[in-house]
């Protein structure tokens, strides 16, 4: 088996939810050990959450190993459980920090200093550490401590205004969409231009990832426009000011989808020579010369009359026919997927192999979104089911900080690594 | 003088609006990175929102701008031998390759990954397309909205009754862009240590599906596909509260009866305070209210009887709550709520976010000099803060602006 790339790299991971999580995730992924800390007295919140694994007799199962939506943020992790409200809980993450490259956490300030884990206390612990923290607004300034969670940072950055038909109001997109990949990848891109700095200089650094502002960044052309401009602009929907037509139109039902009265196809023409593909590809050539639609700007200006059209050509056919169709006379087209889609029918995440089946001792077999990134000689990999809660204390403890069995004892006895 | 992160790593990209991002956060970070464009700019050089008075111009594209600071620009038209060659002796002083062109399209000229490895064996060369380098979709034709769309996450934005919801942002792209940033910097790592180069392959569809959220479990556990469930989201129902409301100037959303911070009482005594609970104070809306939390909905939910008397009074708490926000400026209701430890969170407009207490207090925006004018203008920075190696976010390049400079120094 050839080497991870990010063998020989220890990770304290202090975060929950899954902004945190999945930027250990992907350090796991390519092979650093990362040690998962956490504790029933702050009990990570997927840990409760759906969906969970089910009984053979249809009943979901029970307890803090089963949900899928944790188990996926945190696989190949170790689980240390420690509790950091009492005193010596925070002594013995020092000495796991002492022997950490990286640490992480996406607490909110207040916590962080609550539990004594700033960078002004870790750095002392540990000068080569690179330590991350990842909270909503940032550890200073006036906001740091309002409260949130994806589903409010949504509306604060900008999203949910940018996002949808404007004829609705700006209710959001359906997901904590930034936890997901903006802010754990821009976490993670930080850490690793860190330990290069690391590496050339033998100095370790505090990483700050505001979510406000990690998100705001990838914010498209909205605030630019505000400063340079001057202009305020609003959602439009799944328009597009430089491709027309460019949307989601209805297709067939198709029985064998589970919501199969659901199916859309989304297509792209970006050029008149796309649109004149696409016309050609779904059997309405005419329509190509027809003055209200033969140009971009005929299109833009007609374009409630361009979608109604669309729609009535694609009502009769399957939404994988409609993509397979448009693709092959070369129009930006793709089927509306649902995750039966992406796990079981798609034939492409198939041939790729992107998902990743491991065996988890509680929840059983379950599926893992694998590294989105495909290197040809290191390549990542699942390495492994998620930890239940607190399964390697032991062996963190005296493997890793070298705790002796009396203490462990002792520190079980007192409540500590609960 | 602080050193760069990725100071003397040199970068070279091929990339329009897949992989630029990619390229902005490296170059942000202290690397070189020269980007080749074709004569005229590519598709993100072409297309809009430009600088006022600047329609059509390939420097005063802000979408441009907004995935190119910090890079230089090259100008090689790679149809021609000339300057196909100087593509690929400015490749091949690369550490890193970056491109998001067609499957094949680069190594039909040349400038593919098996080509430019065979003469430079330590080169990291990315690849960041809308469905990767293999498998049957491969040379499938690719935009932004089809990556979200193949991902699986745009089924899950917007209402039953709607098409499907794009997120704004080009956010296939900015997905595939981080993954192929982590990817890259993971094989720059590892090339510095062993000298052995790698290609990064990125799906722009695969590297947008971890944003599926729960749904990709919800089918793997049970053989159910999530839907999406717009403004009143999975509960069907408009709870005291929670969700979306109109505020005098915008909206603001709600999410006060999730367990953090303060709960409904709290958001009663601040309406009491400016002479707006009505007749909240009264029962049964005083017993409802004081109720009103996860916990209260989920004992509710086994209790049909209870539930059905309890919803029949929450539309007129709505209406109250309602009247309270629609008398407040989104701003204020959210900074104000904040305060008091309610959980609310302005739905921000551009012009909003510009204008943002804590964005300005921890001076953010950055400022450059405007490509296409004469003042400096105002700009996003960079998404985090490192305290010793920190990213910069520089002007933009204009087209061609380096051509002469980084083909002389080859």
């Amino acid at each position: 088996m050839t080497k991870r790339p990010l063998e020989g790299l220890r990770v304290g991971d202090f975060s929950w939810f899954g902004a945190g999580p999945i930027a250990g995730n992907t350090l796991a992924q390519f092979g650093a050990e990362v040690i998962r800390v956490e504790s029933e007295a702050k009990l990570d919140g997927l840990r409760r959450g759906h969906p969970f694994a089910m009984n053979p007799d249809g009943t979901f199962k029970e307890g803090y190993n089963v949900s899928g939506y944790f188990n996926n943020y945190n696989c190949g992790k170790l689980s240390l459980q420690l509790n950091l409200n009492v005193e010596k809980g925070q002594e013995i993450a020092y000495r796991l920090i002492e022997k950490c490259d990286i640490f992480l956490t996406n607490f909110t300030p207040r916590v962080v200093e609550k539990w004594n884990l700033t960078y002004k206390q870790l750095s002392r612990v540990n000068p080569r550490l690179i330590a991350a923290y990842a909270p909503m607004q940032g550890m200073e300034g006036p906001h740091r401590d309002f409260l949130g969670f994806g589903a409010v940072l949504t509306p604060v950055t900008g999203l949910s205004e940018m996002s949808g038909f404007p004829n609705r109001p700006p209710f959001g997109i359906g997901t904590n969409y930034p936890d997901y990949v903006v802010n754990p990848g821009h976490t993670v891109t930080a850490m690793l231009a860190a330990l290069r700095y690391r590496k050339r200089t033998g100095k370790g650094q505090c990483i700050e990832l505001p979510q406000l502002e990690s998100v705001v960044n990838t914010l498209g052309t909205a605030v630019p426009e505000r400063l340079v401009n001057g202009t305020n602009p609003t959602r439009n929907g799944n328009r597009s000011i430089s491709a027309a037509p460019h949307g989601a139109f209805r297709c067939a039902d198709d029985p064998e989808s589970v919501g199969s009265n659901d199916r859309w196809v989304v297509i792209a023409c970006r050029t008149d020579a796309e649109w004149q593909a696409a016309t050609k590809a779904l059997g309405h050539a005419d329509a190509a010369s027809d003055p209200k639609f033969a140009t971009f700007a005929a299109r833009k200006a007609n374009e409630d009359d361009l979608e109604a059209l669309i729609g009535n050509w694609t009502a009769g056919l399957k939404a994988e026919d409609a993509a397979a169709t448009l693709q092959t006379a070369g129009v930006p087209a793709g089927v509306v997927q649902n995750a039966q889609d992406m796990l079981d029918r798609d034939p492409h995440m198939k041939a790729r192999g992107y998902y990743r089946y491991v065996n988890h001792p509680e929840a059983g077999r379950e599926a893992h979104d694998g590294p989105a990134a495909v290197l040809s000689e290191t390549p990542g990999d699942v390495p492994g089911p998620s930890p239940l809660l607190g399964e390697h204390t032991m062996d963190v403890c005296e493997r890793i900080i070298g705790l002796n069995m009396d203490e462990i004892a002792d520190l079980l006895a007192d409540g500590v690594l609960v | 003088m602080v050193e760069r992160a990725l100071e003397g790593v040199r970068v070279v990209e091929f990339t329009d609006e897949t992989g630029a991002y990619c390229g902005k956060l490296l170059a942000d970070l202290g690397a070189d990175v020269i980007k080749v464009e074709p004569p005229g700019g590519g598709r993100q050089r072409n297309a809009g929102p430009f600088v006022t008075g600047h329609d059509g111009e390939p420097n005063a594209s802000l979408a441009f701008w907004v995935h190119n600071t910090s890079k230089k620009s090259v100008v090689l038209d790679i149809e021609d031998a000339s300057d196909r060659a100087k593509a690929k002796q400015l490749a091949l002083s690369a550490d890193i390759v970056i491109e998001d062109n067609p499957v094949g399209f680069l190594a039909a000229r040349g400038l593919g990954y098996a080509q430019l490895h065979a003469e430079k064996p330590s080169l990291v060369y990315t690849s960041v397309t809308g469905f990767g380098q293999t498998g049957p979709h491969a040379n499938w034709a690719y935009s932004d909205i089809v990556g979200q769309a193949t991902s699986g996450i745009m089924t899950l934005a917007g209402e039953m009754a709607d098409p499907p919801n794009m997120i704004y942002g080009h956010q296939a792209d900015i997905s595939a862009s981080i993954h192929a940033a982590q990817g890259s910097m993971i094989a720059l790592l590892h090339a510095e240590e062993t000298g052995q180069g790698q290609q990064v392959d990125v799906s722009a569809q695969e590297a947008c599906s971890m944003s599926q959220e729960t749904a990709m479990q919800s089918w793997d556990f049970q053989k159910k596909n999530r839907v999406r469930t717009g403004e009143l989201g999975a509960i069907p129902l408009r709870l005291p509260g929670a969700g979306t409301l109109k505020a005098k100037d915008g909206y603001v959303l709600l999410f006060i009866i999730a367990p953090a911070g303060e709960d409904l009482p709290a958001l009663v005594d601040w309406m009491r305070e400016e002479g707006m609970q009505e007749d909240l104070d009264e029962d049964p809306y005083r017993e409802i209210i004081a109720a009103m939390n996860m916990g209260f909905l989920t004992q509710l939910m086994g209790d049909p009887s209870r539930a059905a008397q309890i919803i029949g009074h929450l539309p007129h708490i709505n209406d109250v709550i309602g009247r309270f926000f629609e008398s407040k400026t989104a701003k204020e209701a959210y900074e104000e709520g904040q305060h008091r430890r309610l959980l609310i969170g302005i739905v921000s407009k551009p012009a909003d976010l510009a204008e943002n207490t804590q964005l300005r207090s921890r001076n953010w925006y950055i400022t450059f000099p405007n490509p296409v004018g004469d003042s400096p203008v105002e700009f996003p920075g960079p998404p985090y803060r490192l305290s010793e190696s920190p990213a910069t976010v520089q002007r933009p390049p204009r087209l061609g602006e380096h051509t002469a400079a980084v083909l002389s120094a080859l």
